[in-house]
């Protein structure tokens, strides 16, 4: 299991009676911890402004599930974001969070335990609905679960309820503790995709794509059902060929039948990220594409591109295996179209048929 | 609360004993001293310059506040002047906040002057008491990005100060100018000031120009040297804003070729419609939406009749809003 370099433990005030409060610096005997205030960033000059190796632990007081925001203007696929923490200690040049997040250090929050059976009450207040839940939007869902423990607690939460699954997604090949645990009903792990190339250049300290296909192979043959997603896809001269490769791993270590759905999404980005990125990453080369404003504020790249994209990638997945759930993350009806022949047309019809792959591969 | 007074004492200085190079307090940059040295000249210096006395190099007296002033002087031909001498004992960090309070009175800053004050407040305070006390009282934003801008200015060559100081070339420009070389740099500097772009034409022409060099493996002077912009730069019958906007059309296909290509489709399909006079279609921004727009001019309403009834049997209109794919969509 990859372990991060963790420099100092900060521990909020409010937090300290939290049972993940204790149970986190013990996993850190040597770690130097210090006791802060909320408002107190405690940021020292000369340290970097992510600051991905001090841990704080919070005592979170917002929601912690929560829809996923998506917009209007695009096909968003209905998503439940259960928000364990934010920020992530891996640190791909791409990411989102460079300009989302405002507030420095990798950040979990300790009272979700606690907050457990508000969520189930509120899961279950919806008897009719399937709640696709998911932790790896704001971090990843495995790399510090050696420390958080997440998957101790939440498994077996979510594993034991009738209308949602748990999507844990991640970068890493961490599983150890997902092979231990005995339950597997209603748990999706998922794996973010790229090219070795992309990878290698832009996902700094992520698991290899093939130690994160062999990871998912080891799920797999432990009975858990797979996702993947091929976000963000990064166009480049020799794409094409490279994401071959990546689909031809899949084909030698995947079994298709239980994937529940591959998704695709192309990078997208909000304006004050590409400063964002720039100052951390300047010799990277994910701003060289064709990008225009989208319909959200969002650059992306231009339509014709994305299609392209989409429909190579998803034909050649289709050779490999016909029903795999493949989707669109933030597209237009359009796109959806010209790339894959139909559209779900509204999110709502995009959640359905998400819906109905969870009922038909894992819920009774 | 009274202050203590500053126990200067004033004092007649030869001008050769005084040390005229910028460091280590002067935050004056690409001034002009004729209208100062006239107003010397006829009335003479109203306040004198404040020195601090040297002791370790060979001339006596380092300028604290005063420093064009010294310089008039020195180019009228005087030979001394009355001076302030701070005594011995005045700390340096106060030296150089007296004479950032004394320009701060009686001038606007230019962005490099903005930038020495900020180098030399490095010296003697931390970066976070610079952000929060500083760059507030010299009108920049407080944040740790600004500071770096600023500290970076300095480093950068002088044409390029100079048109920052003059508010020929933007600032974050400037800043994103960091990340190259001397003389990609004093390329791009050249053509924005030449050629008079505005600062949001700066900003968004050196981005093109950095990514055109990256996406297709060449230098920024390659990128620049492109025959078309060679061209356009040499040709005399046209003027300045003709060059600048040809220029912009030609990075603008190097770096959005897709997007271009489909803009050209576009225009070529609908000027090949016999559309009727005074209606206008759009394509949605980008070709991102899926909305085109139609606009009709007319002065009567029997025209507005005439123009739907000629638009309605024009041939060819099933197709518009694939013209943009290409010719064979058309």
């Amino acid at each position: 299991m990859k372990q991060f370099t963790i420099r100092r433990i900060l521990i909020e005030r409010g937090a300290e009676s939290d049972s993940l409060a204790k149970m986190i610096p013990k996993r850190l005997p040597d770690i130097p911890k210090e006791l802060v205030d909320s408002h107190d960033l405690a940021l020292p000059e000369g340290i970097e402004e992510m600051d991905k190796e001090s841990l704080r632990i919070i005592h979170y007081k917002g929601e912690f599930l929560k829809p996923c925001p998506g917009t209007k203007r695009y096909i968003c696929c209905g998503y439940q974001i259960l928000n364990v923490g934010i920020n992530c200690p891996m640190d791909c040049s791409y990411c989102f969070l460079q300009s989302y997040i405002n507030q420095p250090s990798l950040r979990v929050y300790t009272n979700l335990p606690e907050k457990l059976d508000e969520i189930g009450e509120y899961i279950d207040s919806f008897p009719e609905r399937i709640f696709r839940i998911g932790t790896g939007e704001f971090t990843d869902s495995l790399a510090l679960n050696y420390l958080t423990g997440w998957t101790d607690y939440l498994i077996p939460f979510f594993s034991r309820r009738k209308n949602c699954i748990l999507e844990l997604k991640t970068k890493t090949s961490s599983v150890e503790s997902l092979l231990k645990s005995r339950y597997r009903e209603r748990i999706v792990v998922a794996w973010s995709l790229n090219s070795a190339r992309i990878v290698s250049s832009e996902e700094r300290k992520t698991a290899s794509l093939k130690k994160r296909i062999l990871a998912a192979r080891d799920c797999q043959k432990a009975g858990f059902v797979l996702a993947f997603h091929f976000d963000p896809l990064l166009y480049y001269p020799g794409w094409d060929e490279d994401l071959e490769e990546a689909v031809k791993l899949l084909e030698k270590y995947i079994d298709p039948e239980s994937i529940i759905w591959i998704s695709f999404g192309s990078f997208r980005y909000m304006p004050a990220l590409k400063w964002a990125i720039k100052r951390r990453f300047p010799k990277t080369k994910i701003f060289d594409g064709e990008f225009v404003t989208g319909l959200d504020g969002k650059l992306r790249y231009f339509k014709p591109i994305r299609i392209e994209m989409y429909s190579k990638l998803s034909e050649r997945l289709k050779k490999w295996y016909e029903d795999l759930g493949i989707y669109l993350c933030m597209e237009s009806s359009d796109v959806w179209k010209q790339s894959f022949g139909w559209s779900p047309k509204t999110s709502p019809s995009l959640s359905r048929y998400l819906d109905h792959r969870v009922r038909k591969l894992m819920v009774g | 609360m009274k202050r203590k007074p500053l126990q200067d004492s004033p004092l007649q200085v030869d001008i050769s004993d005084i040390d005229l190079s910028p460091d280590p307090f002067c935050m004056s940059f690409n001034f002009d001293l004729e209208p100062l040295k006239a107003s010397i000249d006829r009335f003479g210096v109203l306040n004198p310059p404040y020195l601090l006395r040297n002791s370790d190099t060979d001339t006596h007296f380092t300028v604290v506040a005063g420093y064009r002033r010294l310089l008039a002087v020195r180019e009228l031909g005087w030979s001394d002047m009355v001076c302030q001498i701070l005594p011995d004992s005045f700390p340096p960090f106060k030296a150089l906040l007296l004479n950032l309070h004394d320009n701060l009175v009686q001038r606007k800053m230019n962005e490099i002057e903005k930038a020495m004050v900020v180098q030399r407040l490095t010296r003697f305070v931390k970066h976070e008491q610079i952000i929060t006390q500083f760059m507030p009282m010299l009108d920049i934003p407080a944040n740790r990005q600004k500071l770096r801008l600023f500290l970076g200015l300095e480093d950068l060559e002088e044409p390029i100060k100079v048109s920052i100081a003059v508010e020929r070339l933007s600032l974050r420009v400037a800043g994103l100018m960091m990340s190259l070389g001397t003389e990609d740099r004093l390329k791009i500097n050249e053509l924005f000031t030449t050629l008079k772009w505005s600062f949001n034409q700066q900003w968004e022409a050196i981005q093109w120009i950095m990514e055109i060099a990256s996406r297709e493996g060449r230098s920024i002077k390659e990128v620049m040297k492109d025959r078309e912009v060679t061209e356009i730069l040499h040709d005399s019958r046209m003027s300045n804003p003709q060059k600048l906007k040809d220029i912009v059309k030609v990075l603008k296909r190097r770096r959005f070729p897709s997007l271009m290509k489909a803009e050209t489709e576009f225009r070529k399909g609908i000027s090949a419609l016999p559309l009727p006079k005074g209606v206008k279609i759009s394509p949605p921004p980008f070709f991102e939406g899926i909305d085109y727009r139609v606009e009709i001019v007319f002065t009567k309403g029997k025209d507005l009749r005439d123009r739907l009834e000629k638009l309605s049997h024009l041939p060819g209109l099933d197709k518009i809003t694939d013209f943009w794919k290409g010719p064979e969509y058309r």
